[in-house]
């Protein structure tokens, strides 16, 4: 029989994981990203709101759902996207709150927002929970959204 | 004896300021942050230091939306540094943030960051999309905030 020994999950090895997911994102590596979740890992990113006639669509499903293609259309439309970590604090039932800047120049639209070349900053605040198996189960992310419109010169608020 | 600042955990004192704010209670608020607490509030472009430019902060939101409710869905506490999860829901009753009073309802779901020393709140970071806001308060466009 194969015995697995595997790092206990601790305050530390919990924000190691989350360290390495940002270095995997700086890296465009969306399969590495997706590869730190578990399978059904719970994604939330709060700002996204698209407001049709009848009904508003949320980044609120899974990382498989709505996390990837999100992170790989972020990469496509901002190919030089980067991530700048500034905080990230954690304790030892496994939850992780990060404060970030994500950057990139448009190349090509996003949501309603049309290439310009533009460059965007904006601090993020990610908070995740990492299960005993060092696997992040859930992301939550809250940023203002109107910074990014305004930094690509998008006026509109819808 | 120790002062009741110095017993309290983060999470009590953060609770704390959330539960004031909750009430509208801006000065029992105010009283478990430092004085030199620095403040940045994202959406506003707000960075500061200082307790006075929270209680600005603070009020204008309960000036603004006198029925201001704080639903706290999560406090997370990660050694001296505590994330609170809330939903702000309110009707607008006055101006705010450069939108005028059309007494719509508001629904804005934020993260507070706080940092704490000492019983004290040292640090407030502050999170919402102001876009979701202007959207809710029918605002059309960022750089004419005012015309709607």
């Amino acid at each position: 029989m194969t015995e697995v020994t595997q790092r206990p999950r601790t305050a530390e090895s919990a924000a190691g994981v989350v360290t390495e997911f940002f270095d995997r994102y700086r890296a465009h590596d969306v399969e590495g990203m997706t590869d730190l979740c578990s399978i059904n890992a719970g994604f939330c990113y709060v700002p996204v709101e698209l407001w049709g006639k009848q009904r508003v669509l949320r980044a609120d499903g899974t990382v498989g759902t709505i996390g990837k293609p999100l992170w790989t259309g972020l990469i496509a439309s901002f190919p030089n996207l980067s991530n700048t970590v500034h905080t990230i604090t954690s304790n030892d039932d496994g939850d992780v709150v990060a404060e970030v800047d994500i950057e990139g120049t448009q190349q090509l639209a996003w949501g309603l927002i049309t290439p310009a070349g533009r460059h965007y900053r904006e601090p993020h605040l990610f908070i995740f929970h990492v299960g005993p198996d060092l696997l992040i189960d859930s992301i939550t992310a809250y940023w203002n959204d109107a910074g990014i419109s305004r930094q690509l010169g998008h006026n509109e608020v819808d | 004896m120790s002062s009741p600042a110095l017993t309290r955990t983060p999470t009590q004192t953060v609770q704390a300021f959330l539960d004031a704010f909750a009430r509208h209670d801006i000065d029992a608020a105010i009283a478990v942050i430092d004085p030199q607490v620095s403040v940045t509030v994202h959406p506003l472009g707000l960075h500061q230091v200082g307790a006075d430019a929270l209680r600005e902060v603070l009020a204008d939101l309960v000036r603004g939306f006198p029925d201001l409710v704080i639903s706290v869905s999560r406090v997370i506490t990660t050694g001296d540094v505590v994330t609170a999860l809330f939903k702000a829901e309110g009707t607008q009753s006055a101006g705010y943030a450069g939108a005028i009073n059309q007494e719509k309802h508001l629904d804005i779901d934020q993260a507070w960051r706080f940092v704490t020393g000492g019983g004290l709140i040292t640090e407030v970071t502050a999170y919402w999309c102001q876009t979701q806001l202007y959207r809710r308060l029918a605002v059309k466009r960022f750089d004419e905030i005012a015309i709607v």
